[in-house]
């Protein structure tokens, strides 16, 4: 048991074991609660109105806080998007498919959406889409309450329309 | 007449430090205390020219949380900005080294680290070299166990002797609302507490919590603008050791020393006793004792006072601890100090340390009026 190795040793094997325990914060308590009633909440610049969602404490522009809490449509535009060739570890959807910054009306930032129904080629930057929800009883406030975006068919959004918020 | 620039603290706020804010991550935390350090000194984001920020990634578990601190920083438009993996204090260290290069003249220094969605003594155990030391499982308490079982051998120091100590900084920090614990205890009772590592009780340990700290630091000409009462950098030096503590002496610290001389030397003062307040950054008594033998101070003595806050031992909010000695050196000097103001009060020494067994340490001397003409 206690005789000396016969290969030198080249390796240390180090495991590092870090758990975490987050809280969301109030603001995202917020916005995720809010995903259980089909609400998309976003928060208001005190000074320039610009909204941001998911909500932020402050501007990142102004500096100025953001004290107000406002609903934001389920609907938006497509202002960039990527077509994924590759699986992505943890994501189960069948490539090739489609990864868009959509910004919802009335929000200055966008956020992070998945599109289907529609083919990737048809996916284009002024796409107007829309959110599809979890059905009722099955959301839990959390991001997967929004399965993903669709086209609604309505006519693309004109480049000024999004451009500052990609 | 000296190459170096006046420099002063002309502003500093924080969040009372708690064990867990379950209402608040890093950025909401850290938005509030910038804005106030800003309104005390009276001006908006735009007047501050430069911004670094002490925070480490793994203490709140967020990949890159330390740039969604820019966001409550006011980093827009574009800033110089940087970011330390260790306490704010010396982020503030590296600010005055800015500002005597001369390419700023003012600077916001902030402290963030949600310590209690992670395990700090997991985080802190990483510190050590990956091949014997940190295998072993050291944390600070038990490597601050060994550190104190050499002083006490050393010196002949009791656990009546640690007590007081305690006892000193727990009766000190009872009037002092941001901290954590805000309870006095006799060292009769912190006697009793049970061993937490041998020879360290419980009653002897930090309570690690966590908060946001900002301050504000400007070159002469602009002090002045900022603050009535601006507190004067007039010597700072930090020094750093070997990782390897079985390399150490671990009943001293000789970087501490350094420091201390390298400082003092800076300001014109020929011995640490000439302070009048003394902040510490020391996690246990043993510490406390070790930082003040090296700074040529008496634990014991009436004058300097050390700790008017209450210390670590009262509050230890991992990444800020050193910026509150800071801090509480600018409101003793500042006439902020409230009802725990030391009575007249015009030099302060404030230390920071960070790493295992006191490994880094960094003085700075601090006064009412400016060291340079």
């Amino acid at each position: 048991m206690n005789e000396p190795p016969q290969e030198p040793v080249k390796y240390v094997e180090s495991k590092v074991y870090l758990p975490y325990d987050y809280i969301a914060g109030d603001y995202k308590a917020r916005y995720l609660a809010a995903l259980k009633d089909k609400r998309i909440l976003g928060s208001k610049c005190s000074q320039t109105g610009k909204v941001f969602v998911p909500p932020l404490i402050c501007s990142p522009e102004s500096f100025a806080p953001c004290t107000e809490f406002v609903d934001v449509p389920d609907r938006g535009v497509i202002t960039t998007f990527c077509t994924v060739n590759i699986p992505v570890i943890g994501r189960d959807i069948e490539l090739p498919y489609v990864a868009a910054s959509v910004a919802l009306d009335g929000a200055a930032i966008s956020i992070f959406a998945l599109i289907q129904e529609c083919k990737p080629a048809d996916v284009r930057m002024g796409m107007r889409v829309e959110a599809v929800w979890r059905p009722d009883g099955e959301r839990h406030g959390d991001h997967q309450d929004i399965l993903y975006f669709r086209p609604t068919g309505e006519p693309d959004e004109r480049p000024e329309s999004y451009i500052n918020r990609l | 007449m000296s190459t170096l620039r006046n420099v002063a603290i002309v502003g500093f706020a924080q969040l009372p430090v708690v064990a867990r804010d379950e209402h608040r991550i890093s950025t909401e935390m850290l938005y509030p205390v910038v804005r106030q350090a800003l309104a005390d000194c009276g001006v908006e984001r735009d007047a501050i020219d430069y911004q670094i920020a002490g925070s480490v990634d793994y203490m709140d578990g967020r990949p890159f949380g330390f740039v969604s601190a820019l966001d409550v920083m006011g980093s827009w438009p574009p800033r110089q900005d940087l970011h330390l993996e260790m306490d704010a204090a010396f982020c503030a260290y590296y600010a005055w080294l800015r500002m005597q290069t001369g390419d700023c003249d003012s600077a916001l220094v902030v402290g963030h680290g949600k310590t209690s969605e992670g395990e700090p003594d997991r985080v802190l155990n990483l510190q050590l070299d990956p091949y014997y030391q940190a295998p072993i499982g050291l944390d600070p308490t038990s490597s601050c166990a060994l550190q104190a079982s050499a002083y006490m051998a050393r010196t002949g120091a009791t656990d009546t002797d640690l007590a007081a100590i305690a006892a000193r900084n727990r009766a000190a920090g009872a009037r002092n609302s941001d901290n954590q614990v805000r309870s006095a205890a006799s060292a009769t009772e912190l006697q009793k507490t049970p061993w937490a590592v041998e020879p360290l009780r419980k009653g002897y340990l930090p309570p690690v919590g966590e908060s946001a700290t900002c301050m504000i630091l400007a070159a002469e000409g602009k002090a002045e603008k900022l603050c009535d009462r601006p507190v004067w950098i007039h010597g700072t030096d930090h020094r750093t050791e070997m990782q390897t503590l079985g390399a150490r002496d671990l009943s001293r610290s000789a970087s501490a020393k350094l420091a201390g001389e390298k400082a003092l030397a800076m300001a014109g003062l020929s011995r640490a006793s000439d302070a009048d307040v003394v902040e510490l950054y020391a996690t246990t008594p043993v510490e406390e004792l070790i930082v003040c033998e090296a700074l040529g101070l008496d634990a014991k003595a009436a004058r300097p006072v050390i700790n008017p806050s209450g210390g670590p031992l009262c509050a230890h909010p991992i990444m800020s601890t050193g910026l509150v000695r800071m801090g509480e050196i600018f409101r003793q000097l500042s006439g902020r100090a409230g009802d725990r103001a030391v009575a007249n009060a015009r030099r302060g020494i404030a230390h920071a340390m960070q790493g295992h067994c006191l490994q880094q340490n960094l003085v700075w001397v601090l006064g009412t009026e400016r060291r340079w003409s």
